[in-house]
C-alpha cells in the first residue's frame, strides 16, 4: 500500500461511516485471501453505498473483493491485487417477500440460515443445504455457485434464481431478470455472476422463487461393497419414475469423513431423501428398497427423523469438515455425467494410490463430483501436487475439473481452473464489459480474470 | 442489396439455397406477431460451415443478418427489420444424438420442438419446454426466445434445459463451443446468457439439451366457472396453498367459445372461464394433488370439475388450448397477443383492468394464458389493415403492459422483446441496466449487424410507442371485427 493509497482509504470511511470502516491489523487479517491482507475493510449499509465504494475504488484503481461469511474465500486463484474487502454483512434484510406468490427478494449479505428461518414461518423454504450453513450468505453461495445436494430435485440456484441486482466494476447499480416467476425481458446477465467469485459484480440483491415446505420426508441409506453397486442403484433411480429430493453417493473415504453411525465403515453409501405427500414418501420407501436389493445392496436402511437430520447435517457440511479437519487436503470439483462417474472415481483412486495419498469422493445429484485428496502418512506436498496436476490434465485427467481448495503453496503453482476452454476469449470480453478497470476480484477467476 | 452479394451467396450455398425474388421473400416478411419486415434474400445453410461462410460474407459487405427458425415467434424477433440476409434453418434439422443414459440430446437449430420429443420417446424421455407452436417451432427459435409453454410451470423454461451451445460470432464468423453436456463447466455461464438473447449476440448452430423422464401418471382436470373472478381466485388459492400442478391454464368465455367452434373439445359454451389443470408425476402424487385441486375449485365456486377420462379426452382439451390463437384467427383478420407477467396474487384485479382497458379502446378481448405462472396472453382481435385500429390496439397493449410493470411484473414472459416491445424496455429497466445490456451486445455483436434494431429502445428512455406506418403495402377495405359465436 502506497502512502497515497493510505490517504485514499480514509475517504472510504466517509462513504460507509466510521463505524463500518476498519484498517486495524487484526481486522485486516480476518479478511485475508490466500494469505494476502486488504488495506481496508468496509461494511456498506446499502446498495448505493456499495456502488459509491466501487466508484471510489475505480477512480483510485483499487482492487476489491466482496465477501459475506468468508467461508469460501479460498476458492479460485490467489488475487493479484487486493486493497479493499467489501463486507456485505450489513445488507442482511428480506426486502420483498410475497408468500402467496412464492417469490422473494433478499439482500446479498443475508445469512442463508436466517433466510430459511424467515421462510419457515410461512411454511416455505429454499432448497439450499449448503456447507458453512450458519455462516454462508446468499451473495456468497451465488458467487461460488455453492451446490446443495437437493439439486437432484430442484436444480442449482441458477434454476430458481429470478434476478439479481449488482454493482458492476464501474460502480453502476444494475439489475437483470425479474421479480416474477417468469420473464424473458432483457439478457439474463445475472446468470453470468453465478460462480464468478465476484469478478463481474457485487451482488446486492437476489430474487428467488420459493418452495412450500414438504408435508413429509424420509431419509434412506443403501450401502454397497463396491462402486458398481452404488452407481447401479443411482442409475436405476434415474431410470425409474421416482423423484427423490436428494441422491448423494459417498465412497468409503467420504463416508469416513462424514463419520455418521448410519454409514457402515468401508462401504460405498448412497444417501437418498424423499419429500412430498405422505403417500409419495411411502412409495419411495417401498420402491427404493426394491431398487437397492436389485442393485445388490448389502443393506438398505430407512432413517428415523432424528437420524436423518443428523446425517444430512454432516453430509451438508462435508466440505467444511474437510477444510477444518484436513487443512492440507485438496478438493476438486468436476461437473460430471452419470456415464463418466465410474471412470472418474477409478482414475482418482489410481492417482491417489500412485502418490501415497488417501482419497474421498462424493457424487452430488449425479452432476457434481467432489474429490478430496488427503496427504496420508507417506504423502508429501510434492506428491499431492503431482496428483492434482494429473487429475486436472486435459489428457488422461478429468476434463474441466476445478481445484476448489488446496494448501496455499500449491495454489500459487497450479492453475485452479485447469486448462482454459474454447470460450476464454468471450469470457475476456464479458469481463471487460462488467469490470472495465479490472478491480473486482482480480486474478481469481478462470484465465486470471 | 447488391446483386453481387446474392451471386456470392449462390456460389457459396448453391442456387437452390438462396431466395431473392420478391414473391419468395414475401413469405418471410411475417412471423406470429403483428410486425412485418422483408429480407432482401433468404438463405438455407446445411452446416455450421455454411453459416460461417454467410456470416463472413455479410460482415465483409456490412450486410445485416437475422436468423430464423419456423417464424412462429410473437415479437418480430426473426424478422429482417433492416432488410439484408435472413438465415433460415429448415435444412439444419438433424437430431445429432439422443444420449439416453445421460438424458441429453444434441440437435441442430432447425429441429422442430415436437420432433425431438418424438425421437426421445423410445427411451421414455422428452424435451420439456412445450410452446403452443411446438408442432412447428424449432429448438433454435426456442433457444433465442427462451421459450416457455404450459408445462414450464413445473419444469422451467428453455434456459433450464440447455447445457451447451455451438455459436457463430457475427463479427468474425468464429465458431465457439460454450457449455457442455455436463450441467456445470468452469467459467462464466455464457450458455445462460445466450439463451433468450433473441438472436442479437450470436448465431446458434448446435444445441445440447436436457431430456426429462416422462411422468408415470397424468391427470387433466377442467374446472368450469360462472364468474371470471372465481376462476382467478382459484389460481391465487392454488399458488397460495403451494399446490404445484404441471400446468394451470386459464381461458375465458370469449376465448373458449372461439376455440370450441374449431376444436370441438367439449368446452362449456355458457361458462365465464375455465381452468385447464394438469397434474403429473408419481401416481400417488397425482392422486393427492387432484384431491387438493378439486377442493380448492369447489371452495372457489367452480360450477363443475371434470376429469379427462382417457388420453383422447386429454388430447382434445389440449388441442383446444394449444390451437386457441389459430381459432381466434378464424374470427378476425388479425389479433394482437400480449405476454405480460404479474405476481399471481394480483391476477383478479389485473384481469379486471385488462377488461376495462380494452373496453376503453373499443375492443373485445380474449384471455387465454398460463395462469399458474401469472403469464397473461390477452388477445385483442383487430384489423391490421386499418391504420386507426392498429394505432389504437398498440395503445391498449401499452396500457396493459404498464399495469403489469406497476404491480411488479414483466412485459414478456416467453414471447420476447423483439421489435414489438423494445420501446417499452425503459419502463422495466434503468439507463444503467440497459447500458450494461448494450455493452454486452456490443461485446458479441460489435457492428450491430446481427438482428439490428431489436430488443433495445431506439431512443433514450422515453418509453413511447412509435406510431408505425401501415404494415401492409396494398391496403384492402377494412373488415369489421366480429365477436366469437355466442
Amino acid at each position: 500500500m502506497s502512502p497515497a493509497t493510505g490517504t485514499a482509504f480514509a475517504q472510504l470511511s466517509s462513504i460507509v461511516g466510521e463505524a463500518s470502516y476498519f484498517a486495524d491489523p487484526a481486522a485486516l487479517t480476518r479478511y485475508s485471501v490466500d494469505g494476502r491482507n486488504p488495506g481496508a475493510v468496509v461494511r456498506p449499509g446499502s446498495a448505493e453505498e456499495v456502488a459509491e465504494v466501487v466508484r471510489f475504488a475505480a477512480s483510485e484503481k483499487l482492487a476489491l473483493i466482496a465477501c459475506g461469511g468468508r467461508s469460501k474465500l479460498g476458492v479460485g486463484m490467489p488475487p493479484v491485487r487486493y486493497d479493499i474487502a467489501v463486507d456485505l454483512s450489513r445488507l442482511n434484510r428480506v426486502v420483498a417477500y410475497d408468500p402467496g406468490d412464492l417469490t422473494l427478494g433478499v439482500e446479498g449479505g443475508m445469512l442463508v440460515s436466517a433466510l430459511l428461518e424467515a421462510l419457515r414461518e410461512k411454511n416455505q423454504w429454499l432448497p439450499l443445504l449448503v456447507p458453512w450453513y450458519d455462516r454462508a450468505t446468499i451473495g456468497g453461495i451465488l458467487s461460488t455457485n455453492s451446490i446443495s445436494p437437493l439439486r437432484y430435485m430442484f436444480g442449482g440456484p441458477r434454476d430458481f434464481l429470478l434476478g439479481l441486482e449488482f454493482v458492476t466494476g464501474d460502480g453502476k447499480l444494475c439489475k437483470s431478470g425479474a421479480r416474477v416467476v417468469k420473464s424473458v425481458a432483457g439478457y439474463d446477465s445475472h446468470k453470468l455472476l453465478l460462480g464468478a467469485l465476484g469478478s463481474l459484480g457485487i451482488i446486492t440483491r437476489a430474487n428467488f422463487r420459493t418452495f412450500p415446505l414438504p408435508r413429509a420426508q424420509r431419509g434412506f441409506v443403501a450401502s454397497y461393497s463396491d462402486a458398481a453397486g452404488a452407481l447401479d442403484f443411482c442409475r436405476r433411480i434415474a431410470q425409474s419414475s421416482l423423484k427423490p429430493a436428494l441422491v448423494e453417493v459417498l465412497d468409503p473415504g467420504a463416508a469416513r469423513i462424514v463419520a455418521n453411525p448410519k454409514l457402515p465403515e468401508g462401504s460405498w453409501c448412497v444417501v437418498a431423501v424423499a419429500i412430498g405427500h405422505e403417500a409419495v414418501v411411502e412409495r419411495h420407501a417401498r420402491d427404493l428398497a426394491q431398487l437397492a436389493e436389485q442393485s445388490g445392496a448389502a443393506a438398505f436402511v430407512a432413517l428415523t427423523d432424528a437420524d436423518k437430520k443428523e446425517l444430512l447435517g454432516r453430509v451438508r457440511e462435508f466440505l467444511r469438515i474437510v477444510a477444518e479437519q484436513y487443512p492440507d487436503a485438496a478438493v476438486l470439483r468436476t461437473g460430471v455425467l452419470p456415464q463418466n462417474v465410474t471412470a472418474n472415481c477409478e482414475k482418482i483412486a489410481r492417482l491417489a494410490a500412485q502418490n501415497g495419498l488417501g482419497c474421498a469422493n462424493v457424487v452430488r445429484a449425479g452432476a457434481t463430483l467432489y474429490t478430496v485428496l488427503l496427504p496420508g502418512t507417506e504423502g508429501t506436498t510434492e506428491r499431492l501436487e503431482a496428483a492434482i496436476r494429473s487429475a486436472m490434465s486435459s489428457t488422461g485427467g478429468m476434463p474441466r475439473a476445478v481445484l476448489e481448495r488446496c494448501p496455499t503453496e500449491i495454489k500459487s503453482r497450479v492453475n485452479s481452473w485447469g486448462p482454459v476452454g474454447p470460450d476464454m476469449e468471450l469470457m475476456k470480453r464479458v469481463k471487460q464489459v462488467f469490470d472495465p478497470h479490472g478491480i473486482l476480484s482480480p486474478g481469481r477467476f478462470v484465465g486470471g480474470l | 442489396m447488391e446483386k453481387s452479394i446474392i451471386r456470392d451467396l449462390e456460389k457459396l450455398l448453391g442456387r437452390d439455397a438462396v431466395l431473392s425474388a420478391r414473391t419468395d421473400l414475401m413469405m418471410y416478411e411475417y412471423d406470429g406477431s403483428v410486425e412485418q419486415a422483408r429480407p432482401e434474400c433468404v438463405v438455407f445453410p446445411r452446416s455450421t460451415e455454411d453459416v460461417v461462410g454467410i456470416v463472413k460474407l455479410a460482415s465483409r459487405t456490412q450486410t445485416p443478418i437475422v436468423a430464423r427458425g419456423a417464424g412462429t415467434g410473437l415479437s418480430g424477433g426473426a424478422l429482417a427489420r433492416r432488410g439484408g440476409i435472413m438465415i433460415a434453418f429448415p435444412r439444419m434439422n438433424r437430431i445429432l444424438e439422443v444420449d439416453a443414459e445421460n438424458q441429453r440430446a444434441v440437435v441442430q437449430p432447425g429441429v422442430v420442438n415436437l420432433d425431438l420429443s418424438r425421437a426421445a420417446e423410445p427411451y421414455s424421455l422428452y424435451f420439456a419446454p412445450d410452446p403452443s407452436s411446438q408442432k412447428a417451432c424449432t429448438i433454435g427459435g426456442n433457444v433465442a426466445e427462451n421459450a416457455g409453454g404450459p408445462h414450464t410451470l413445473a419444469y422451467g423454461v428453455t434456459t433450464n434445459h440447455v447445457t451447451g451451445l455451438e455459436i457463430v460470432l457475427p463479427d468474425s464468423g468464429e465458431v465457439v463451443r460454450i457449455g457442455d453436456k455436463a450441467a456445470e463447466t468452469p467459467g462464466f455461464d455464457l450458455t445462460g446468457l445466450m439463451v433468450g438473447s433473441e438472436g442479437t449476440l450470436a448465431i446458434v448452430t448446435e444445441i445440447t439439451v436436457k431430456l426429462t423422464r416422462k411422468p408415470e401418471a397424468v391427470k387433466t382436470l377442467l374446472a368450469i366457472f360462472d364468474r371470471v373472478d372465481d376462476c382467478t381466485q382459484t389460481v391465487v388459492e392454488i399458488t397460495g396453498r403451494a399446490i404445484t400442478p404441471a400446468a394451470c391454464e386459464m381461458m375465458d368465455g370469449w376465448t373458449l367459445r372461439a376455440v370450441e367452434a374449431f376444436a370441438h373439445a367439449g368446452f362449456p359454451l355458457d361458462s365465464a372461464a375455465v381452468l385447464l389443470i394438469e397434474l403429473e408425476g408419481l401416481r400417488e402424487a397425482v392422486e393427492a394433488q387432484a384431491v387438493d385441486v378439486i377442493d380448492v375449485c369447489k371452495l372457489c365456486h367452480a360450477r363443475d370439475v371434470r376429469v379427462a377420462k382417457d388420453d383422447r379426452e386429454r388430447d382434445l382439451l389440449w388441442k383446444g388450448r394449444k390451437n386457441a390463437f389459430g381459432a381466434v384467427g378464424r374470427l378476425s383478420p388479425s389479433y394482437y397477443v400480449q405476454d405480460g407477467v404479474i405476481p399471481r396474487t394480483r391476477l383478479p384485479e389485473t384481469l379486471r383492468h385488462i377488461d376495462a382497458v380494452c373496453a376503453k379502446y373499443g375492443f373485445p378481448v380474449g384471455n387465454i394464458f398460463h395462469a399458474g405462472d401469472g403469464n397473461l396472453h390477452p388477445l385483442i382481435p383487430f384489423d391490421v389493415r386499418d391504420h386507426e385500429q392498429f394505432d389504437r390496439v398498440v395503445r391498449a397493449a401499452h396500457e396493459i403492459m404498464e399495469f403489469c410493470i406497476s404491480v411488479g411484473g414483466s412485459i414478456t414472459g416467453e414471447h420476447g422483446v423483439g421489435m414489438e416491445k423494445n420501446e417499452l424496455m425503459p419502463l422495466l429497466f434503468s439507463e444503467s441496466d440497459l447500458g450494461l445490456m448494450r455493452r454486452v451486445r456490443d461485446a458479441f455483436n460489435p457492428t450491430g449487424l446481427l438482428n439490428p434494431d431489436k430488443f433495445f429502445p431506439s431512443s433514450k428512455g422515453c418509453g413511447e410507442i412509435r406510431v408505425r406506418p401501415l404494415p401492409i403495402s396494398e391496403p384492402a377495405a377494412p373488415t369489421p371485427v366480429s365477436g366469437p359465436p355466442a
